[in-house]
């Protein structure tokens, strides 16, 4: 039951994503509503199959990566609704959603197995907690800089199109794309560490050879560079962008590895 | 008591003829431009010749429109325009055909059209929607304004109102220098607290300028080959004059650069461009070149963090401002075809809250005077036997009013309200003697 109210939040994403891009390309403000509306009819299915989930399983909804990845989805879509609303940068969904889909279409499968990991303790949930708090930042990250070079691209092109009438200014996604980062980072570095701790705990190596501890390493990587690069380098903009964007293609093939490889994190 | 609307004895329609910059000459609307008290003089006039039951006369210098209720349009009209030409010697079949005319609906959308600016010559400018509106209330100071046409105003003003905040007609920059301060915010969050260099004079330029610091810009250094008129310039705008030759190093401390002289080379090269961004610490710097030839060396566009607009680049916006205008518009128009179908539903109310009114009030009257008769009667009764009794005869009121209110207006939204209307004030009597 709780997969098939899945698989309905994700048709609403898929279509809310359709709706929020066609509303930006083809200058439709009811289309922007059918998103809206959409979305949040997603995220109530969406909300409802992780509560029915952990009654199903009897256990809580949260213990598979796949289940992860789930709720990564869940708080992106959240903290997006927030970002629209107070910050109004808007329309952030049709740079987020698509994500949410790259995400969220490898997991029906992922969901309906329902093997139990080894029991998951006190430190690794708050090791799931906080990553999961940062990489929802990060995702909105990425759809602040996708948005910054599309408005910055026209600027300097000097040919004004959708973008430069419907997007906000630079300077507002510069801020976005800071302050996700700012915010993501240590929740991040902690969660990625506790990670470390345990695996080498349990594993007896930090590594281990498991793809997706290999992957976030990377990831950390490059988004320990921006965050230097803009403190210390006074990067802003443009490549600060093409970071932030960098790093999110590496946390999309840590996901997927985590998902498809076969490794310690389980798949 | 509530106003008692006189009811017409054959009921109106909703019209509006004129003619604007596309179906007539200037020579010709000129002719018929006439000042407000002439205008306050013709409305009174068409008003007390009884073809017209409401009437509104809209002059600007592209459009003049008389919008107004009567059961034969046609006939209104010919009087209203032969009324309106007379004044210059023009006579009515000169006038007739460059007028277009709409009724009903059809009315009720050119009236929104032209308060939203869709039907204006250039295409959302502001003016006209307060023009809308002193001619309404010029109207109203007359008292040939009735409930019709106030509905139709009413709701004229706010689909105006909505088409400007929902769309972008009214709000795309469509001079060369309102165009630079449209860029400025594609740039920078808010121009409140932005710095701005500007060098050399000139009339769009300071323009520019001028527009720039009405929305926050702050501080703004002029720089001018000539010291002095650097000063007055920087009176003028509240600013700071600069030397010439500190133009590089001022790179540095501002966020918008407006240059317009007559240098035959680029007084600002990209070299010292990349040294102000560096000192800047990569916050973007924005140039406005008005100058031809260009101030500006147009490599300075392909630093990262530098946008340089030169006077093509800002004509070429300008134009794709246009076009998103018209793109905008169409919008717009649906837009206003939703208003017009709701004003409609408005338009039908009013036909039978005049009865619903008189119909309560009828009631009311009967009930008050029940009331009284029978407590008159009872001198002795108790506080709480009279509240009993008030209630009482309120709750058998309300009951009996319900079904006719419900058919009232059921009837009112589904376009017959007129017949219902009549058959209730014949049943209850409620003919107003006139």
């Amino acid at each position: 039951m709780n997969a098939v109210l899945f698989d309905v939040a994700l048709t609403a994403y898929i279509l809310a994503a359709a709706a929020a891009i066609g509303s930006l390309a083809g200058r439709r403000d009811q289309l922007a509503w059918v998103a809206l509306l959409l979305t949040q009819a997603g995220f109530i299915c969406h909300t409802g199959a992780v509560i029915l989930r952990g009654i199903e399983l009897r256990r809580l909804p949260f213990s598979t990566l796949a289940e992860m990845i789930s709720l990564l989805i869940w708080a992106v879509i959240l903290l997006d609704f927030w970002v629209e609303r107070h910050r109004r940068v808007r329309p952030l969904s049709a740079f987020v959603l698509p994500v949410v889909l790259a995400l969220g279409l490898g997991l029906p499968t992922g969901l309906r197995s329902i093997v139990l990991e080894p029991p998951i303790n006190g430190w690794i949930m708050v090791h799931v907690a906080l990553l999961l708090v940062g990489l929802a930042a990060l995702v909105l990250n990425f759809g602040g800089a996708l948005m910054y070079l599309v408005v910055e691209r026209q600027l300097k092109a000097k040919r004004p199109g959708a973008a430069y009438y419907r997007l906000p200014p630079l300077e507002t996604l510069d801020r976005l794309t800071v302050a996700t980062l700012t915010v993501a980072f240590p929740f991040l570095t902690v969660g990625l560490a506790l990670g470390a701790l345990s695996a080498r705990r349990a594993w007896g190596s930090v590594i281990a050879f498991d793809p997706l501890a290999l992957f976030s390493m990377v990831m950390w990587v490059i988004y320990a560079a921006t965050l230097l690069g803009r403190v210390l380098g006074h990067w802003r903009g443009r490549r600060a962008a093409y970071f932030s964007i960098a790093g999110f293609c590496v946390m999309l093939a840590t996901l997927s590895a985590g998902v498809f490889l076969h490794g310690r994190h389980g798949s | 008591m509530a106003p008692d609307a006189p009811i017409p004895e054959a009921p109106g329609l909703l019209f509006v003829a004129g003619m604007n910059h596309r179906t007539a000459p200037v020579a010709v609307r000129e002719q018929l431009a006439l000042e407000e008290e002439k205008i306050r003089e013709i409305l009174a006039d068409l008003a007390g010749r009884g073809l017209l039951q409401e009437v509104m006369i809209l002059s600007t210098c592209n459009r003049v429109e008389v919008y107004g209720v009567a059961p034969v349009p046609g006939e209104a009209r010919s009087q209203a325009f032969s009324r309106l030409g007379s004044h210059r010697g023009m006579a009515w079949r000169e006038l007739e055909p460059l007028l277009y005319t709409a009724t009903g609906d059809e009315a009720a959308l050119h009236a929104f059209r032209v308060a939203a600016s869709l039907d204006s010559m250039i295409l959302g400018e502001p003016q006209i929607l307060g023009q809308v509106k002193d001619a309404f209330a010029l109207a109203q100071s007359a008292g040939t304004a009735g409930p019709v046409l106030h509905a139709l105003m009413s709701q004229a003003f706010s689909a105006a109102k909505r088409v400007r905040s929902e769309t972008l007609v009214g709000r795309l920059a469509v001079s060369i220098s309102y165009a630079a301060v449209e860029l400025a915010r594609r740039i920078f969050e808010g121009l409140e607290g932005k710095s701005v260099l500007l060098v050399g004079a000139g009339e769009m330029s300071e323009l520019a300028a001028r527009h720039l610091v009405d929305q926050g810009a702050l501080p703004v250094y002029v720089a001018n080959r000539t010291w002095s008129r650097a000063q007055e310039l920087a009176r003028g705008l509240g600013g700071v004059p600069v030397p010439f030759d500190q133009i590089e190093a001022t790179l540095a401390l501002v966020d918008i650069v407006i240059t317009s002289t007559a240098a035959p080379e680029p007084i600002v090269t990209a070299a010292q461009v990349r040294a102000a961004l560096e000192a800047r610490r990569g916050r973007p710097l924005f140039f406005i070149d008005i100058a031809v030839p260009r101030n500006v060396e147009p490599a300075v566009n392909d630093l990262e963090g530098a946008f340089c607009y030169d006077i093509d680049d800002l004509r070429a916006v300008v134009e794709s401002n246009l076009k998103e205008r018209q793109r905008e518009a169409q919008r717009a128009h649906a837009l206003l075809e939703r208003e017009v179908v709701k004003f409609v539903g408005r338009l039908q109310q009013l036909e039978v809250v005049p009865t619903i009114v008189s119909l309560r009030e009828k009631l009311e009257a009967i009930r008050r005077a029940e009331l009284e008769r029978a407590l008159a009667r009872l001198p002795g009764a108790a506080e709480d036997t009279r509240r009993v009794m008030d209630a009482l005869s309120q709750a058998i009121v309300n009951k009996v009013l319900h079904a006719p209110m419900v058919k009232l207006k059921d009837s009112s939204r589904a376009g017959h309200g007129r017949r219902w209307t009549e058959m209730i004030s014949e049943l209850f009597g409620l003919r107003p003697t006139e």
